[in-house]
């Protein structure tokens, strides 16, 4: 069953190009333009996965997130953005998106990152699977005081792998896993990731002038 | 400073004891005209000086600048001697204002710089010198303080003012600058590449390559992306740039931590940049992966494209560019790379750097 996909974003355009690239491989229920549309528009056709664009003119994307979120368990959100700036890539993944991917993917990756996070997976765009590396490294560092729970050395691979612009398939051939435990890996890092204390991460983004 | 309140003053039709000056001067200052009545009547006690400022005023309402500016001197005079000064002393006094007077008149301004007016300067120092050689014996003593007193009050304020206009105007035009800076870089970038890709609609690859240029000076500018060759992945970042210039293709950098570019590092650089060439030129994949990381150890620098691949046994020994500008220059650098392909399953080099720290 094709997943069942609400689009907000405040560019009609890309918003008709989006349609067009997934047109067939999912099913569009929904637009929206801004914060104030999509919030009745998503409670309205509860579907499967928002593809949410961070920036919107009446706020972040974080608060569709927040207002949703708690309400509708089941409805996933996956971060498409122009901007890879680790500020709002980390800011979307913390308000609880399962994935971000940024509006230069092409229409067969979009299409992937849409079907697996409606699955219940994760997608990490290379950038911020670098991003996650150094954020966790930076936790290594400061020991002592921090909340960030470890990455596995498996979990680190995977997710170096995903920063090299390897595919999921491809991974899973090149570690002899099964794509399946790859997803898991990537999952597990998005709860770690969700879990940990915001302090670690502002501190990290501020350590590297990002805020 | 530049709408000083008597050029708003208009004789007051409606509300008039003489000829309306009083509640027109209340009206452009906002206060009761009564209290400027008050003012005006108490000044007339000081040797009819009220009365004669009232018709200075007048005329100069009515139009008649000189004849006004004659009047209010004669009323400074008027009220001077009525303070006790000597004739001499008032008038003194009168030829200093008047002097000062036309210097600002002149050039608009006490500011240095200004064009001065020399017959204000000798009005003023005949004032001056008229004070000192003939003022009587119980002012020359009081003089020179009362008016030292009397001018820090007058040009004090107005210089902090006038610092204060001054600290003002470099603000809006710091900010005109920046707006202006905003105007020219996203605007005249953006609308130039537009007009390019207009006229190249026809190509296809052209396009891309002018689209990928433009975004990336946004995203550069809009992001503060390090786009010098400081750190690792600003040089990575310049260097992905370049190719993609050259070869019209798509490459993206993602990075796991950063170090500063030092010798070693600007060789790993050098290869990264060869390594991205190569997959430019003989891959024939549209978009290339570059993942860098680097901690206090080790640096890693990942290049890798999902082209056709090649089989290494099989290039021709003349083709230099991976022995001499990958694998040799990691080696003098005490790095390692490492190439791993085979024909149609793409290509990744590794370069990998211990750092001695």
């Amino acid at each position: 069953m094709k997943p069942r996909v609400v689009l907000v974003d405040d560019h009609a355009l890309l918003r008709a190009g989006v349609r067009g690239e997934l047109g067939t491989r999912v099913d569009i229920v929904g637009e929206a333009g801004s914060l104030a549309d999509a919030i009745p528009l998503i409670k309205a056709t509860d579907p499967d996965v928002v593809l949410l664009d961070v920036h919107l003119p009446d706020g972040g994307g974080e608060g569709v997130i927040a207002a949703i979120g708690p309400e509708r368990p089941g409805v996933k959100f996956l971060a498409l953005s122009v901007s890879d700036a680790a500020e709002d890539v980390i800011a979307a993944i913390r308000a609880g998106a399962r994935g971000y991917v940024t509006k230069t993917i092409s229409a067969d990756d979009l299409a992937d990152a849409v079907l697996r996070v409606a699955e219940g997976d994760a997608v990490f765009s290379p950038r911020l699977a670098g991003f996650v590396l150094d954020a966790f490294r930076a936790g290594e560092r400061t020991h002592s005081d921090t909340d960030l729970d470890e990455l596995t050395a498996r979990e680190r691979e995977v997710l170096q792998l995903i920063a090299r612009g390897y595919r999921y398939k491809e991974i899973a051939a090149r570690l002899h896993l099964s794509v399946k435990t790859i997803e898991s890996h990537v999952t597990n890092v998005l709860r770690k990731l969700q879990l940990t204390n915001r302090h670690e991460l502002t501190r990290w983004a501020a350590e590297r002038r990002l805020i | 400073m530049s709408s000083m309140p008597i050029a708003s003053v208009r004789r007051s039709k409606d509300d008039r004891v003489l000829a309306g000056v009083c509640a027109g001067i209340a009206e452009a200052i906002g206060v009761d005209p009564t209290l400027v009545r008050l003012v005006f009547t108490l000044l007339a006690f000081a040797g009819g000086a009220g009365i004669v400022l009232y018709v200075a005023i007048w005329l100069y309402l009515n139009g008649k600048g000189w004849l006004a500016v004659v009047a209010v001197l004669a009323a400074a005079g008027l009220a001077l001697r009525a303070l006790g000064l000597s004739a001499q002393t008032a008038a003194a006094l009168v030829l200093i204002a008047c002097g000062l007077a036309l210097i600002w008149r002149r050039g608009r301004s006490l500011r240095p710089g200004t064009p001065l007016s020399v017959a204000g300067l000798a009005l003023a120092a005949g004032g001056v010198a008229l004070l000192f050689f003939r003022g009587n014996s119980s002012i020359s003593f009081l003089a020179p303080g009362a008016l030292a007193g009397a001018f820090l009050f007058v040009i004090g304020p107005w210089m902090w003012q006038l610092a204060l206009e001054r600290d003002a105007e470099r603000t809006a035009r710091i900010r005109n600058e920046e707006r202006a800076d905003v105007t020219a870089r996203v605007h005249d970038s953006v609308l130039q590449t537009l007009a390019l890709i207009q006229k190249h609609a026809g190509e296809q690859t052209r396009v891309a390559s002018l689209a990928r240029r433009q975004e990336r000076e946004l995203r550069s500018w809009l992001y503060d992306r390090p786009s010098s060759g400081e750190t690792l992945v600003g040089a990575l970042t310049t260097a992905a740039a370049d190719v993609e210039e050259l070869h019209g293709v798509r490459i993206e950098v993602a990075s796991g931590g950063d170090c500063a570019v030092d010798g070693e590092v600007s060789a790993v650089v050098l290869a990264a940049r060869e390594a991205m060439q190569n997959a430019a030129k003989f891959s024939g994949a549209g978009e290339i992966s570059v993942y860098a990381e680097a901690d206090n150890a080790h640096i890693g620098v990942f290049v890798r494209d999902r082209g056709k691949g090649f089989d290494r046994r099989a290039v021709p020994t003349d083709r230099r560019g991976l022995a001499d500008s990958i694998e040799a220059r990691m080696a003098r650098a005490g790095g390692t790379a490492r190439i791993v392909t085979a024909p149609g399953d793409g290509t990744e080099v590794e370069l990998s750097l211990a750092r001695k720290l």
